[in-house]
């Protein structure tokens, strides 16, 4: 039996189905990622878990017990927020030290659980500072710490980095897998930012329109995606139809395919290594992206993407004609 | 050039500042003086201040306005909080109506207000007939708007809504985290919603001349009756009740800063 499990559930705002049907289970100690695009209901599904929304229909089982209709406050599950949603006025001793109050845990354990989270964030020193003295970075930290300080069956975090810059994102991604793996917590987080929930996750359940689209590991949801959908939401796949395939391949096809930019191999020489696929094309655009460089190439009239390490002595201007190959299990049958 | 700029500004503040002031100043002056014939008022004396400070009815009328004051005030900050409360976490649908309602007191003018209340509830039963309550009642109407309006604001400033979900996710009901986290924190704008409700019972004679009359002495229905018989008096009375107020608001203000001072520390 999953620790987590979610039954036939449903969610409407008015008319608007939301949530259709999901089913989902989750195993204890395991870090799940929700991701899709904004109104996806990525987050309507964790705010139903957390007890914040009611859900239409279904049923939400936590370790054995159905919670579908407990108040959030009996729960026992932790929530960071995307706005952090830290109390003003008080300090960060004081946030973190507000649901243990709550609990009336005596005074000696309140003290000890709350110096214990403030290190795991690496926050000392900060005890009596109040949130607006705080820079974002350090005010999230807060949250996760709120988050974990009660021991939670479940920690959610709701898109809890999106509002935080790209360096501070990279080291708060892996704070929070530190902290997962070193308290043993099941944690559940959403995110429409797909790298983020690769470097993350143990799972990734990809939502689209109220449905899951696709679930499994990390390596499995970038190298196999089952629907177009998929193919488009992760990992920028050129998603090509039968026509502009046989364009492309020579050969006829079974439906659309997935391929993702840094399969194709661009070389300024005729490409003879064994290949299933050889082709000329013309470069018609050239974008840095960090350490890749993303070409547009057109070939046998089929415009594809194209992925290459950012090496500026070998780059190819717009214009140039390049050669390039592709192997035929690159080519994902979607 | 930026200190030319400075300099203009704060020729502005200080014209703003004197002219703001000057009715005032000269209130205080003429309190102070026995005559006012010729450029230069003549006779300095305290003798206004000391009649007004010896009189027990002047002390009893500064007694009632304050609670005449402060009873609709609490009333009214307490309801709007309540039903913000309902409105913030149950029905966000009803704040537009909730606004359009709050605003309606705008529009009615002082004398309307407080003979429509009589017509209406003169031959009503206890205690809905009793003059005070209608007076507290109306007095809850007219401050409704302001009091509304900055409770309002503040809710929607601190995201009250964001707050009270991570106090229930921490274990807190709804209504505790609305009480211990938000009320805490829109505690500022409660301050300045009072202060202003205050300043506009303080400043109403029309109303409760019309409800109260001549049984319940007020601070404005005592100046009333002294500025038929002194001008000087009547002054002092004038520089008493700013005072007074001055110091209400102060002690509001000294509250507030500490607040903020101590989340700014």
């Amino acid at each position: 039996m999953a620790y987590i499990e979610f039954k036939d559930i449903d969610k409407f705002y008015g008319k608007n189905h939301v949530l259709r049907g999901i089913n989902l289970e989750i195993e204890q100690g395991d870090f799940v990622t929700l991701l899709g695009p904004s109104g996806c209901g990525k987050s309507t599904l964790l705010r139903c878990l957390a007890g914040l929304e009611q859900t239409s229909g279904g049923k939400i089982i936590l370790d054995g017990e159905d919670i579908t209709q407990k108040d959030p406050k009996d729960r026992n599950i932790g929530m960071v927020f995307q706005q952090y949603s830290l109390f003003p006025n008080m300090t960060v001793k004081e946030n973190l030290a507000f649901g243990l109050k709550l609990q009336k845990l005596p005074a000696n354990e309140i003290e000890k659980r709350v110096k214990d989270s403030i290190e795991m964030v690496e926050l000392m020193g900060k005890e009596n500072e109040y949130p607006s003295n705080l820079s974002g970075g350090q005010q999230q930290r807060v949250a996760l710490a709120r988050g974990i300080v009660m021991r939670p069956k479940v920690l959610l975090l709701d898109e809890p980095l999106s509002a935080i810059d790209a360096k501070l994102r990279k080291s708060l991604q892996t704070s929070i897998r530190e902290i997962h793996k070193e308290l043993g917590l099941t944690s559940v987080f959403v995110t429409h930012d797909q790298d983020e929930a690769m470097v993350m996750s143990d799972v990734i359940h990809l939502f689209h329109d109220g449905i899951i689209e696709q679930s499994g590991n990390p390596v499995n949801i970038y190298t196999k995606p089952a629907t177009p959908f998929a193919a488009g939401f992760i990992g920028n796949y050129n998603i090509l139809n039968r026509a502009d395939m046989k364009k492309l391949t020579g050969k006829d096809w079974d439906g659309d395919i997935a391929i993702r930019p840094e399969t194709l191999i661009l070389s300024r020489e005729q490409i003879s290594s064994g290949e299933s696929y050889k082709m000329q094309g013309e470069i018609l655009d050239r974008v840095p992206r960090g350490n890749v460089l993303r070409y547009k190439v057109r070939t046998n009239g089929v415009e594809v993407y194209v992925d290459v390490l950012f090496r500026s002595a070998s780059m190819y201007e717009i214009g140039d004609t390049a050669f390039m190959a592709l192997a035929d299990h690159n080519c994902v049958r979607l | 050039m930026q200190k030319k700029k400075n300099i203009g500004a704060k020729i502005i503040v200080i014209v703003v500042i004197a002219y703001l002031l000057l009715p005032l100043l000269m209130t205080l002056i003429y309190s102070l003086f026995k005559e006012w014939i010729d450029v230069v008022p003549t006779g300095f004396t305290f003798a206004a201040y000391a009649e007004l400070l010896a009189d027990p009815a002047f002390w009893q009328s500064v007694l009632r306005t304050v609670i005449i004051s402060v009873i609709p005030i609490a009333l009214c900050t307490v309801f709007v909080l309540l039903a913000m409360y309902v409105v913030v976490l149950y029905h966000p649908e009803w704040d537009r109506f909730m606004q359009v309602l709050c605003t309606i007191p705008y529009a009615i003018q002082g004398v309307i207000l407080p003979i429509c209340v009589l017509s209406l509830y003169t031959g009503a039963p206890e205690p809905l007939n009793n003059r005070m309550v209608m007076l507290v009642a109306t007095y809850m109407v007219v401050i409704l708007p302001y009091v509304y309006q900055g409770i309002r604001n503040n809710i929607a400033g601190v995201g009250a809504g964001r707050l009270i979900e991570a106090a229930q996710m921490l274990g807190a009901s709804k209504l505790y985290a609305f009480f211990r986290v938000v009320i805490p924190n829109i505690m500022s704008g409660v301050t300045v919603s009072v202060m202003l409700a205050m300043a506009i019972v303080f400043g109403d004679f029309v109303i409760i001349n019309t409800l109260a009359g001549g049984h319940f002495m007020t601070a404005q229905m005592y100046m009333y009756d002294v500025m038929k018989k002194s001008g000087q008096r009547t002054c002092a009375v004038i520089i008493i009740l700013f005072v007074v107020t001055l110091l209400i608001s102060g002690f509001a203000f000294v509250l507030q800063s500490k607040q903020g001072k101590k989340k700014t520390k």
